[in-house]
C-alpha cells in the first residue's frame, strides 16, 4: 500500500519532467503553471512527511481484520498468527498487532452468530479432519471452500509448501520477502544450494511443487470426505468455527 | 488400612510426567515417597505448607526458554523437525503425517485416542509423528498417567521417541548430567510405549531403545538432533519399578482415618492443623538420603526429621556404620565413651580408628 508520501514523490518527480519538457518545448505560460503546481506538491511532501514524523509507531492503515485477511488471501492456506505477521511485515505496510489477533477469532464468532453473514467474509477457524473441532491457533477465511479450511494429518506440511510456493511467487517484486523465503526454502529438499547463501524463488517454487506432488492426493481425498462430514453434520456457525462435541466416525 | 483416595481427600490428583517416575527411580525403598506418589497427594504444595518448602525445579526462565524452542520446531508443520528427522534418521519425503493428541480434551479420551493412534501405526497403518501422546504406566503396584511432552515417531515399523529439550550441545557437546536426565526421562517414554504396544498385542520390541534428542547449537536457536541409546537407564528403570514396593501392604499397615488433606476454604487457604499433618508424615516411613534433595518435594522435611541419623549423611556412611544408627552413637563408639554391640564392632573399631587419625593430626 503507498502511503501519502509515495504519491506525493511520485507527482513531484512527473511534474519536474513535465516542467522540463514544457521549457525545452517554448511553451512557457504551462511552465509557469507546472512550476507553481510543483512547488505546491513540494510544500505537501514536505508537511506529509512532518506529519509521517509525528505518527511513530506508524499505525496499520488497515483495521486489524483487513490486515489478517490481506495476509491470508496472499498464503492461500490456513495459518498461525506468528506465520501471518511475519507475511504481513514481508508483504503489506503497517504492523499487525499481534496481542490484537488472539481475540479476533473469537469477535468473528460472535458478530457472526450474532448476525449470520453480514460481512463480505469472516476470519473463522480451520478445522481438523477427525473431529471437525477448531484447529489449534490457526485462521483461515470463511469464503474459502470448506475443503481448503480442513486439516488432516498431512494438511500441515502441504499447507507448508503451498505458502512457500505462494511466498516465493510474490516475492520477486517484494524484496522485504527474502528473509521469510529463505525460511521456508531452509526446510524443503532441494530448494536452497548447499551453501544457503541463495535462495532463488524459482527454486523454491520448484522443489516445493516437487514435494507437494508426494502428499497432495491423499491430503486431498482426506479434507474432501472431512469436508462432506462437515457439511452434513454440521450447522452454518460450527462449518466456520467448529464443532465442540466430540466427534468421533 | 487406608485408600489413595482417601489419602489425598478432597484434592485433585496431581498427574506424574517422565521426570517425577525419573526421581521416583533414585529412592525405591521410601515408603513415604511411594504412598504420597500413589495417592496423587501434592507433595510440593503439602511441603511448603509444613513450613519446609521445595528449593528445585526449573526457573521460568528456562521453561519459557524450553517453550519457545519447542514452538519454533514445531510451527508451520513441523517444518524444522522434519528437516532433522529427514537428516538424521533418513526419514523418508512422504513421511509427513502429524497428529496432534492433546487436542482432545478430557483425559480418558486423549488416553483412548492415542492409543488407538499408535497401536494403528504399530499395525501398519499410516502415521508418522505423534504430539504429546497420553501414555500410562504402572508405578508401585498403580497406573499413572504421564503427560509426556514429547513426540512419537514412528516409521519404517519402528517407534522413536523425540525429546526436545533447551540446554546447548556446544561444539557437539553437552552438559553431561543434562543428557543423562533427559535420557532417563526419554527411558520411561520408551518403557511407556513399549508397554502400550505390548498390552494391545504388538511387539514392545517396535519401540527402539535410541531416542532423538533435540537441542539448540552452540548458543544459537539452530536445532541439532542426535541419537541416544537408552538401553542402560531403561534397564535400570525396569528393575526398579519391579523392586519399588507395592503400596498396598504398606497401606494396610496406615491407620484408616490418616489423611493429607490440606482442607482448603472456599478461597483456596489451607486451614488443617500443620501439627496434625506432621504427624501423619511421621506414620510413613521414610527414608532419608541426600539424593532427596535433588528429587523428591518433601527433602528439606525429611532431611530435618532425619538430623542426627547417619544415614542422612549419604549412602557411603551408610554403608560404612551399618548397625549404628545415630551420630551421637557414633561419636560415642569413637570415643570410647560407649562399648559397641557384636554387630557394632566393625563399625566401632573403624571410629576408633578414625577418632584417633583426627586426634593427630590436630595436635
Ligand atoms: S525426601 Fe523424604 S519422602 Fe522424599 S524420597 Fe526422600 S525420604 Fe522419601
Amino acid at each position: 500500500m503507498p502511503t501519502p508520501v509515495d504519491v506525493l514523490e511520485r507527482r513531484i518527480d512527473e511534474l519536474r519532467v513535465a516542467v522540463r519538457q514544457a521549457v525545452l518545448a517554448g511553451d512557457r505560460a504551462q511552465a509557469t503553471a507546472l512550476r507553481a503546481e510543483l512547488r505546491r506538491a513540494e510544500r505537501e511532501w514536505d508537511d506529509a512527511l512532518d506529519e509521517f514524523a509525528d505518527q511513530t509507531p506508524v499505525p496499520p492503515l488497515l483495521p486489524i481484520r483487513d490486515q489478517v485477511h490481506n495476509a491470508l488471501t496472499l498464503l492461500g492456506v490456513p495459518a498461525a498468527p506468528k506465520l501471518l505477521i511475519a507475511v504481513h511485515e514481508a508483504f503489506f505496510a503497517g504492523e499487525i498487532v499481534g496481542a490484537r489477533l488472539t481475540s479476533l477469532r473469537r469477535d468473528e464468532e460472535r458478530s457472526f452468530r450474532a448476525a449470520p453473514r453480514q460481512r463480505p467474509y469472516y476470519l473463522c477457524s480451520a478445522l481438523t479432519a477427525d473431529l471437525l473441532a477448531p484447529a489449534r491457533g490457526l485462521l483461515a477465511v470463511s469464503t474459502w471452500p470448506l475443503d481448503r479450511r480442513i486439516v488432516g494429518p498431512l494438511s500441515a506440511r502441504v499447507d507448508f509448501l503451498t505458502a512457500a510456493i505462494r511466498i516465493a511467487e510474490q516475492a520477486e517484486r517484494h524484496p522485504g520477502a527474502e528473509r521469510l523465503l529463505r525460511r521456508f526454502a531452509v526446510n524443503i529438499p532441494g530448494a536452497t544450494d548447499s551453501s544457503f547463501a541463495d535462495v532463488k524463488p524459482e527454486v523454491v517454487v520448484r522443489a516445493a511443487r516437487a514435494e507437494l506432488a508426494v502428499h497432495e492426493g491423499a491430503d486431498r481425498s482426506h479434507r474432501e470426505a472431512a469436508a462432506e462430514r462437515a457439511r452434513t453434520q454440521l450447522d452454518d456457525a460450527a462449518q466456520l468455527f467448529g464443532s465442540r462435541e466430540l466427534q468421533r466416525t | 488400612m487406608t485408600s489413595p483416595e482417601r489419602l489425598r481427600g478432597a484434592a485433585a490428583p496431581k498427574s506424574h510426567n517422565a521426570r517425577t517416575i525419573a526421581a521416583l527411580t533414585t529412592n525405591p525403598g521410601c515408603s513415604r515417597r511411594a504412598v504420597m506418589d500413589a495417592a496423587g497427594i501434592d507433595k510440593e504444595r503439602l511441603a511448603a505448607y509444613v513450613g519446609f518448602p521445595a528449593r528445585f525445579g526449573q526457573s521460568q526462565f528456562a521453561i519459557t526458554r524450553g517453550n519457545v524452542f519447542e514452538a519454533q520446531l514445531k510451527a508451520d508443520g513441523c517444518a524444522e523437525l522434519l528437516r532433522l528427522l529427514r537428516e538424521v534418521l533418513g526419514l523418508p519425503i512422504p513421511q509427513v503425517s502429524y497428529d496432534d493428541l492433546e487436542s482432545v480434551d478430557q483425559l480418558d479420551a486423549r488416553a483412548d485416542r492415542s492409543r488407538e493412534l499408535l497401536t494403528r501405526a504399530a499395525g501398519g497403518e499410516s502415521g508418522t509423528l505423534f504430539d504429546h501422546p497420553l501414555l500410562r504406566l504402572e508405578v508401585g503396584g498403580r497406573w499413572v498417567y504421564l503427560e509426556p511432552d514429547l513426540i512419537a515417531l514412528q516409521f519404517g515399523g519402528t517407534f522413536y521417541v523425540v525429546e526436545i529439550k533447551s540446554f546447548a550441545v556446544i561444539d557437539g557437546q553437552a552438559d553431561g548430567t543434562k543428557v543423562s536426565a533427559a535420557a532417563t526421562q526419554a527411558a520411561v517414554y520408551v518403557l511407556a510405549l513399549r508397554r502400550l504396544l505390548a498390552e494391545a498385542g504388538h511387539d514392545p520390541g517396535l519401540v527402539s531403545h535410541e531416542v532423538v534428542l533435540v537441542c539448540p547449537e552452540n548458543f544459537s536457536n539452530r536445532p541439532v538432533a542426535t541419537l541416544v541409546d537408552v538401553r542402560k537407564k531403561l534397564s535400570v528403570l525396569e528393575r526398579q519399578l519391579a523392586r519399588m514396593a507395592r503400596i498396598d501392604p504398606i497401606l494396610e499397615s496406615l491407620s484408616p482415618d490418616l489423611t493429607f488433606d490440606l482442607r482448603p476454604d472456599s478461597s483456596g487457604v489451607p486451614q488443617r492443623p500443620v501439627a496434625e499433618l506432621v504427624d501423619g508424615l511421621g506414620q510413613i516411613d521414610a527414608r532419608y538420603s541426600p539424593e532427596c534433595l535433588a528429587n523428591c518435594e518433601l527433602a528439606f522435611f525429611c532431611r530435618h526429621e532425619a538430623r542426627g541419623t547417619t544415614a542422612s549423611l549419604g549412602k557411603s556412611v551408610r554403608e560404612e556404620l551399618g548397625g549404628v544408627p545415630s551420630v551421637d552413637l557414633a561419636l560415642s563408639l569413637a570415643s570410647g565413651a560407649v562399648a559397641p554391640a557384636d554387630d557394632q564392632e566393625e563399625a566401632a573399631a573403624m571410629l576408633r580408628f578414625a577418632a584417633q587419625l583426627r586426634s593427630e593430626c590436630l595436635s
